[in-house]
């Protein structure tokens, strides 16, 4: 039997190897944060910790759809409020790369450029930067959405 | 009047006249000789009756020449008219027999003026030559005209001089000689420049010619300006204030006219202009100006991108500096705090020490980050000041007490301030610790031994009396300032002490972002040698407004150097009597600080979502916190708002900031609104951990 089973872990790629390492993560998940918030999990399950990342996932969908709408309806204002918004839980949780981009689109959307530092007049300049950075996130979001349903023992979504 | 007579009075300098540029081929010669000349003649007069008389039918060549013909006796009197000239002049016989020829109008004759004439007559006179007066223009028949000028002598006695109109086909005369031949030279060559507008101007400002270079720079073709003014050149304001005229003027006072400015063409773009004006002399005489402009709008526009592009890469410097130490600072605050965690797993001794030195050098990478962050925050002008209460008095110990574990053995810091300072001024505690800091960590580096020491004096403004001058001074005996850096002192990166040894580490930033500061705060700041002891004395002075309110007694952010393991245990023993305000609105956010708290051992936290439901709760309940934990960025109400209601309420409950911009200036804001501390997002066990324990446990 043995044979059998080692050919069949090199036909299917990771997707059934259980449970991924966040170490795999280390420019998207800060670790160090992140394993504080499984410190705070209850010593037989992962209840509190899963509610909170699945809680992430939520808000996270809804402010990328609220993001969109703001875009297509130029208000920038309200992007940078929705940007800080979810910079502040994706940071909670570590997802340092989602983090960064939100951070990114809070600042293109209080009309500064990137770091915040220099204002940027041109609203149109600030809309192009933000729905650039605004797929770049979701790509991010996508990549650690993904990790973490593994990680959680789902199935990532397609 | 007799000719010697008409001829002494001929008038060669006569600025009113403007002449249209006759060329008159041959220049007259030395009056006296003419003069002789014709006294040595006989009887003039006589001789041209005899001639007349001699052959009368002659005098029909004339009379019916079909070339306008005027002939003159010694006396410059007409004697014959041709018909074909009055004709042209549409003057009677009669009227113009006997007359002289100097009193009948010019252009009758026809001559563009009478000083033309007469400068003609002379010439022939003088060289027996005939002479001819080109470009002769006629407004009423629209024509051009040359008059030949023919003397007639009688051996050495002049006799008649005739002379002949004759009308030019073309606008130019076509007179072959040498000097014509010359003209002809430059022509081509001014014809030929197609960068240069070359023309001439009359003496009163007008066009006579116009090159190719001209009509390309300008938009006017020949036919359009000649004639036309100047000015039309000119703006309008420039013709108000009478700039051509007064360029002209300038010119013929001093030889030339040089000038750059807007110049406008004819579909009324303008351009860069570079003039030159000079004038031209005929025998002594004005006649004109040639004028040159130069379309230097490429240059002006290549000077304005180079200034453009210094400012852009002087602007891409500061946006690197930003944007690099933003970048560093991230990893650098993950290395001090994992650094703070693992000093405390229960190092050895030899561990702690290296430890100890990572921390030191992490520190230090720190602060010359910030430093370079503050100083790319200055230069772009992007920096705030906050107004609070200032006690200059706690600031100064709080920088003594910081400033004196870098001490070296043997050198003594202390700080004087005289009894009657005023405890609290309103200023901006934070940069003024920022300054002080700096000059004080500079002493303390600097100085082997001897000593440093703190003054600070105050005086009340001269000008506005409710605002202080705080002069604060720090004298050291240590290194001291060579003479050739003093110009340098506040200079951007520049450091003078060792640099090559690296024997003091610095960005050579902190005297720079001093001086800025203080000059935020409407101050200066200084250097002079210390006379007693050869070391140094940096002096800065700021101005504080004067007020009642008190200072706050906790002080400010402190690092606490007590293990997380104690912290939590102390922390455990008093947090069931503690009462704490949970201020978020992102729920992930809100969750994670619960069961944070929680599992600090808190079992009274109450929450709030926004920050008027904050206000409303510590409104109801005003004594039964012990603690807020505010968010900055809410909806309805913002945690900056609802600090700024409940402090309004009297109630100077702890309010500590929960922040995702981890900037320093916002911290300072957060600060200044009233609140008492802040933790970056996302905040950390062991940070949350020492800032409860620092509201909460003392």
């Amino acid at each position: 039997m043995a044979p059998t089973t080692a050919t069949e872990t090199v036909e299917k790629p990771p997707k059934t190897e259980a449970p991924p390492k966040l170490s795999d993560m280390e420019g998207s998940i800060d670790q160090i944060t992140f394993e504080q918030i499984l410190e705070m999990d209850d010593e037989d399950d992962r209840d509190f910790s899963h509610g909170i990342v699945f809680g992430f996932f939520d808000q996270a969908e809804s402010t990328f759809e609220k993001m969109e709408k703001a875009l297509k309806e130029k208000k920038l204002a309200e992007l940078s409020s929705l940007g800080h918004f979810l910079k502040g839980s994706s940071a909670t949780l570590g997802l340092s790369k989602v983090k960064d981009a939100c951070e990114k689109i809070q600042h293109y959307g209080a009309r500064k450029d990137e770091t915040g530092t220099n204002d940027e007049p041109d609203e149109n300049v600030c809309l192009v930067n933000i729905e650039k950075t605004l797929l770049e996130c979701k790509k991010d979001y996508k990549e650690v959405e993904d990790f973490l349903r593994r990680y959680y023992g789902e199935s990532p979504s397609s | 009047m007799s000719l010697k007579h008409r001829l002494l009075n001929l008038s060669m300098h006569d600025p009113a006249q403007t002449v249209n540029m006759p060329l008159i081929v041959t220049p007259p010669e030395d009056n006296d000789m003419v003069l002789s000349e014709l006294k040595g003649g006989a009887n003039p007069l006589q001789r041209t009756n005899d001639t007349a008389q001699c052959d009368p039918s002659l005098c029909r060549i004339y009379r019916y020449t079909p070339m306008p013909t005027i002939v003159v006796d010694a006396n410059l009197c007409i004697v014959e008219v041709s018909d074909s000239h009055l004709t042209l002049s549409g003057q009677s016989r009669a009227a113009l027999l006997n007359t002289c020829i100097c009193d009948i109008t010019p252009h009758m004759i026809p001559v563009s003026d009478i000083t033309s004439l007469y400068g003609a007559i002379r010439a022939a006179i003088s060289t027996k030559e005939i002479q001819l007066i080109q470009d002769i223009y006629l407004k009423d028949s629209k024509s051009h005209f040359q008059l030949q000028v023919t003397p007639i002598f009688q051996d050495r006695t002049l006799i008649y001089i005739v002379f002949e109109a004759r009308k030019m086909t073309r606008g130019r005369s076509e007179a072959s000689d040498h000097h014509t031949h010359v003209n002809e030279t430059y022509k081509i060559l001014v014809d030929t420049v197609k960068d240069y507008a070359i023309f001439m101007l009359d003496t009163r400002g007008n066009i006579t010619t116009w090159n190719p270079g001209a009509a390309i720079l300008k938009g006017y073709s020949a036919s359009e300006i000649i004639g036309k003014h100047f000015s039309v050149f000119y703006s309008p304001e420039d013709r108000l204030n009478h700039k051509p005229e007064k360029g002209l003027m300038m010119c013929l006072r001093d030889g030339r006219m040089e000038d750059e400015g807007w110049r406008y063409r004819q579909d009324e773009s303008r351009f860069w202009a570079n003039v030159m004006i000079r004038p031209i002399y005929e025998f002594g005489r004005h006649v004109g100006f040639v004028k040159v402009t130069r379309d230097l709008t490429e240059r002006k526009a290549a000077e304005a991108r180079l200034i453009t592009a210094f400012e852009e890469s002087s602007r891409l410097k500061t946006d690197f500096l930003a944007n690099m130490s933003h970048e560093i600072r991230t990893p650098m605050n993950g290395m001090l705090l994992a650094l703070s965690m693992l000093t405390d797993t229960g190092l050895n001794g030899e561990q702690l020490e290296y430890a100890s030195i990572i921390e030191d050098s992490t520190s230090l990478l720190l602060q010359i980050i910030n430093d370079i962050l503050d100083y790319s925050k200055l230069s772009s002008g992007s920096f705030s000041l906050t107004s609070d209460i200032v006690s200059v008095d706690s600031v100064v110990s709080a920088v003594v007490r910081n400033c004196k574990s870098c001490l070296k053995t043997g050198v003594e810091l202390s700080s004087s301030m005289p009894s009657d300072f005023p405890q609290a001024v309103k200023g901006d505690p934070l940069r003024y610790r920022q300054v002080l800091q700096n000059l004080v960590g500079n002493a303390v580096k600097f100085t082997e031994r001897g000593y440093v020491k703190v003054s600070t004096s105050f005086a009340i403004d001269a000008e506005d009396p409710t605002l202080f001058n705080i002069s604060t001074e720090v004298a050291d005996s240590g290194v001291g300032v060579p003479e050739s850096a003093l110009n340098t002192l506040f200079t951007p990166f520049t450091r003078f002490a060792d640099s090559t040894r690296r024997r003091y580490q610095g960005t050579g930033l902190g005297l720079s972002i001093c001086k800025s500061l203080v000059e935020l705060m409407n101050g200066s700041v200084g250097y002079r040698p210390n006379l007693d002891g050869g070391g140094s004395i940096f002096w800065f002075t700021v101005k504080m407004a004067r007020t009642d309110i008190l200072a706050p007694s906790k002080p400010l952010a402190g690092f606490l150097a007590e293990s997380s393991e104690n912290l939590i245990k102390k922390l455990r023993d008093i947090a069931p009597r503690k009462n704490i305000l949970l201020v978020e609105d992102n729920l992930v956010n809100h969750m994670v600080m619960l069961k944070l708290l929680q599992s600090f051992g808190f079992e009274r936290v109450d929450a709030a979502w926004d920050g008027a439901e904050a206000v409303r709760l510590v409104k109801q309940t005003p004594l039964s916190y012990n603690l807020v934990l505010m968010d900055i960025s809410m909806p309805v109400l913002d945690g900056l708002e609802a600090t700024s209601q409940i402090r309004s309420m009297k109630i100077d409950v702890p309010i500590i900031a929960l922040t995702g911009n981890a900037l320093k200036g916002d911290a300072e804001t957060y600060l200044a609104k009233g609140m008492n501390d802040y933790l970056g997002k996302p905040v950390h066990r062991n940070h949350l951990l020492q800032a409860l324990w620092k509201w909460l446990g003392t």
